[in-house]
């Protein structure tokens, strides 16, 4: 078997490019996922029942649904639905942020409800409101305690990110694809793919682990 | 001064027939007892007598089922803005401390000021260290929580708690929690506050600062109070059986002071 790795240098600023779209995704989705769920997750624990209700039936729908399927959907039902047009980047940037911050709601309750009650007494006791509690000193405990389920939920989206070649936006997954297409260099490609993705997450989840002892709290 | 003298004083914290149930369990069944300006109240009694119960209707973190509860002449309210001004004139100190672990010694102590008082950074923070320095920890200031022995947390809590300038201290059983050698610590601390002259509701097990400090001494039993007086009463001369029971289970046997 020949291999022609020569495939990989001459196209290194279209996957450059798709690699930096990549990684903008990525970053996007998270910047959106992070504070929505956030909301989320202080909808289903302090919101008025109905609120908390369809919080909840939001939660467990985009959970629970292939992440693949929500980006068809994003791409051929919303257009109908709503009467948007989106761009591919766009519609793909919506089918991630629905379905992270979903999980997002999931990782923030749980670290919210990890924090003993006794906390939120404490700060009440000083006369700050509920929310002020909440925000000043239950929150800033529950983020650092989940911070290593964020950073695997960050490496895993990083990975997603390649679903949305699906519906051509021009990430690396799709990039890559393109051009094997075009050259027939099957293995090349793929393995370039690989070594791109893995090169760029690595750092990734080892800055997270450096964040996470950085910021830990020690009780 | 004498609980004669402090009874002159106003009524702070007024409590009339104050009921509490938990499902078919009644916490507390009718409980009468005033507070006075100045003066140290301890609640004592067996666990789940009430006693703590009691402390945390005080502020409104259990919320009563009957009777009433009266704060410097007002009921206590049962809209959260208007209790939030009545919680910030009652400072409480807890059995677990409950410190913010993610705030330095000095963050916990000027929180409070700064998001509930609205005081400027500069101001909440001199104000805090005044008060660490009360509490004798003015060299933990940049701590974390974790880096303090409990004695030196429970210190931290109380500090926390003056910061806000409250007109009574509510104490649910501070040195419970600790360890034996840094029980003194904490207990030194709350006499000074007492001797300063603030008012004082301590929920406790250490017979020997109720006994020293206390200005009055009430004793819970099964959601009641079965005697109430002056330590001297409650400690030398006991009227009911239910207090004689409990003391001696303690190990009690009259003053040894």
């Amino acid at each position: 078997m020949n291999f022609d790795w020569s495939v990989v240098g001459a196209h290194r600023d279209a996957l450059a490019a798709a690699a930096g779209t990549t990684v903008l995704l990525t970053v996007t989705t998270m910047a959106i996922a992070v504070p929505c769920g956030i909301l989320v997750a202080s909808v289903r624990l302090y919101a008025w029942a109905p609120l908390r209700a369809i919080a909840t039936a939001y939660v467990e729908l985009f959970r629970n649904l292939p992440l693949i399927l929500v980006v068809y959907w994003a791409f051929y039902v919303l257009p109908i639905a709503t009467d948007l047009r989106l761009s591919p980047f766009a519609t793909g940037l919506a089918a991630l942020a629905l379905n992270v911050t979903a999980y997002n709601a999931e990782t923030f309750r749980a670290g919210i409800g990890s924090i003993r009650r006794g906390q939120l007494e404490a700060a009440m006791a000083l006369g700050m409101s509920r929310a002020q509690a909440v925000r000043r000193i239950v929150l800033p405990q529950a983020v650092r305690r989940i911070l290593p389920v964020l950073a695997s939920t960050w490496v895993s989206l990083f990975k997603d990110t390649s679903l949305v070649s699906v519906i051509a936006v021009t990430e690396l997954a799709y990039v890559a694809m393109q051009i094997r297409a075009q050259t027939f260099r099957v293995l090349e490609m793929l393995t370039a793919m690989a070594a791109i993705y893995w090169l760029l997450g690595y750092p990734q989840a080892k800055l997270v682990d450096w964040i996470q002892r950085r910021y830990a709290v020690t009780e | 001064m004498s609980r004669r003298a402090k009874e002159n004083g106003a009524k702070i914290i007024r409590y009339r027939g104050v009921t509490k149930r938990y499902g078919a369990f009644e916490a507390l069944s009718g409980v009468d007892l005033d507070v006075h300006a100045g003066e140290v109240v301890c609640l004592i009694g067996p666990s789940g007598s009430g006693k703590s119960t009691l402390l945390r209707c005080t502020n409104a973190l259990e919320t009563i089922d009957g009777g009433e509860i009266e704060f410097e002449g007002a009921q206590l309210p049962r809209v959260e803005r208007t209790l939030r001004e009545v919680r910030r004139r009652m400072g409480m100190v807890f059995q677990s401390f409950e410190l913010f672990p993610h705030l330095t010694a000095l963050h916990n102590v000027a929180e409070a000021p700064r998001t509930v008082l609205k005081a400027r950074r500069a101001e909440a923070e001199d104000r805090a260290r005044a008060m660490l320095a009360k509490v004798g920890l003015s060299d933990k200031a940049s701590n974390y929580p974790a880096a303090l022995s409990g004695g030196q947390q429970q210190r931290v809590a109380i500090a926390r708690a003056l910061a806000m300038e409250p007109d009574v201290m509510l104490f649910d059983e501070p040195t419970s929690a600790l360890d034996p050698e840094t029980i003194g610590e904490v207990l030194s601390v709350m006499k000074a506050l007492a001797d300063e002259g603030m008012t004082m509701v301590v929920v406790t097990h250490e017979m020997t600062f109720a006994r020293r400090v206390g200005d009055w001494v009430a004793v819970f039993d099964a959601g009641r109070i079965v005697e109430q007086g002056p330590p001297r009463q409650i400690f030398d001369a006991p009227t009911t059986e239910r207090t004689r029971d409990f003391l001696s289970h303690l190990g009690w046997h009259g003053a040894t002071l």
